[in-house]
């Protein structure tokens, strides 16, 4: 070891000395790498930010937009919902282009609409046996939000009871008549059941008399199905009338009394 | 049923909920769910209609019953029968929000008043009203002075207050619970009761 020359002690600082060159020039090439890929991204960023600021209104307001846009964000794989940081101040980059723009995002949007829907089957549940026309329930949950917030509309509705399909729930679309209901209870309606409902829609209440002369059915057919759905809690029953009514819940819910007769 | 009107002007009309329009609402519901809502909407009814007309007791029985605009829509010609409202009186005294008139003293009658008419509607219960007077008396800087239960009943210095007008009765209860605390002291006879706060 020490016979060679040239090595002394000058060797270590020489070493030293390249061992540092090396490290400053490999930190520079990372920062100018890192560098390139921030403005990469924050250009990137931007175009996203363009593209939805120039947009926004369609995002906000169009239902279908609004699928797409999550659609293509998902493609290029920018999850809304990881970016989507409400609680990040506004200087935060992550996240914030949602949060500026849209307020929430798109996904996060049916989610907490699905949860409103849960909510308003679940507090309406009791007065209305678990059935629930989609209509009652956007009208309730627009009621519910503060001024200002994004107006949904059913289709909305009906998107967010699809993003609970995953969890298993019992919540799904019915169609009565040619309207969707919410059904929150695992319950089937059979096509009696259906077409007084159905029925119902016209006045808000039905008789077993007028079953059997709109429907053309027979008094036990007519007694059996109404029955049916007032033990479910589905319909309400009037015995003040010269006849018993059965009444939907639905026009508890209506804002001004259109349907009650004089 | 109220005993002195002072001069109050006419207080804006009750807001009835929707489904006092809602015809099947006066009969009785079978479905158990269904008639537990059905009953939970007509307890919170009869407290707001209460409350909105500080009405402290109501009187159950079938001819005042029936023509009573709570319990009777004229419009859509329907009315809560008597057993149903005893149903709802029921679903209410459960709750702490009524109480028969003489019932719960049970020393003058076995039944505790089941069978009694009036019953305290206590849209605020005598505990609720103890803390309004107690947080009154505080705010007024009373503490340590007497009040004549006239004086805070009607008295000028207690108009603005929520329990003006307060049915003599339910004050009493109210204090009672006062004095139980040991935040008052009620004294003097039946014409002059006196109470002082500590």
């Amino acid at each position: 070891m020490s016979s060679r020359k040239g090595i002394g002690l000058a060797a270590f600082d020489r070493s030293r000395l390249t061992s540092a060159q090396y490290a400053t020039h490999g930190s520079a090439l990372r920062s100018t790498n890192a560098q390139a890929l921030e403005t990469q991204l924050s250009v990137f960023r931007s175009l996203l930010q363009q593209f939805a600021q120039t947009h926004a209104k369609d995002i906000r307001s169009n239902p279908t937009f609004r699928a797409q846009f999550a659609r293509m964000c998902a493609a290029i794989g920018v999850d809304p919902l990881a970016s989507s940081n409400h609680s990040s101040d506004n200087g935060g980059a992550s996240g914030s282009i949602w949060a500026q723009l849209l307020g929430r995002s798109v996904n996060d949007f049916y989610f907490e609409l699905a949860v409103r829907v849960v909510e308003v089957c679940g507090e309406t549940r009791p007065e209305n046996g678990g059935l629930i026309e989609v209509r009652k329930v956007r009208e309730r949950i627009v009621k519910s939000r503060v001024e200002g917030a994004s107006d949904i509309t059913e289709d909305d509705i009906l998107r967010a009871v699809g993003t609970l399909k995953p969890l298993g729930s019992a919540y799904s679309i019915v169609r009565v008549g040619s309207k969707p209901y919410i059904r929150s209870v695992p319950k089937e309606l059979n096509t009696d059941q259906s077409a007084v409902l159905e029925a119902v829609q016209v006045l808000g209440y039905v008789s077993v008399s007028m079953l059997m002369v709109n429907l053309h059915w027979a008094r036990a057919r007519a007694q059996t199905a109404l029955e049916d759905l007032e033990g479910e809690g589905m319909l309400w029953i009037d015995k003040q009338s010269e006849e018993w009514e059965y009444w939907s819940p639905g026009f508890m819910l209506e804002s001004q009394d259109p349907g009650i007769p004089g | 049923m109220q005993s002195q009107t002072t001069t109050t002007t006419t207080p804006p009309p009750f807001q009835f909920p929707r489904e006092y329009s809602f015809p099947p609402f006066f009969t009785r519901q079978h479905n158990l769910t269904t008639h537990h809502a059905q009953l939970t909407k007509w307890a919170s009814l009869v407290l707001s209609y209460c409350r909105h007309h500080r009405l402290y007791k109501l009187t159950l029985s079938d001819s005042s019953a029936s023509q009573f605009p709570l319990f009777y829509n004229a419009k859509i010609n329907r009315r809560l029968g008597i057993s149903d409202i005893r149903e709802v009186v029921e679903f209410l005294r459960r709750d702490g929000r009524a109480e028969w008139v003489g019932g719960s003293d049970s020393n003058n009658k076995e039944d505790g008043g089941e069978g009694g008419d009036v019953v305290w509607i206590y849209w605020r219960t005598p505990e609720e009203w103890a803390a309004v007077i107690e947080g009154w008396v505080e705010s007024t800087a009373q503490r340590g002075s007497v009040l004549t239960l006239y004086e805070l009943r009607e008295g000028d210095g207690a108009r603005g207050a929520e329990f003006h007008g307060i049915e003599p009765e339910l004050l009493q209860k109210a204090l009672g619970v006062l004095v139980k605390r040991g935040k008052a002291q009620i004294f003097g006879n039946e014409d002059s009761q006196g109470v002082k706060f500590f």
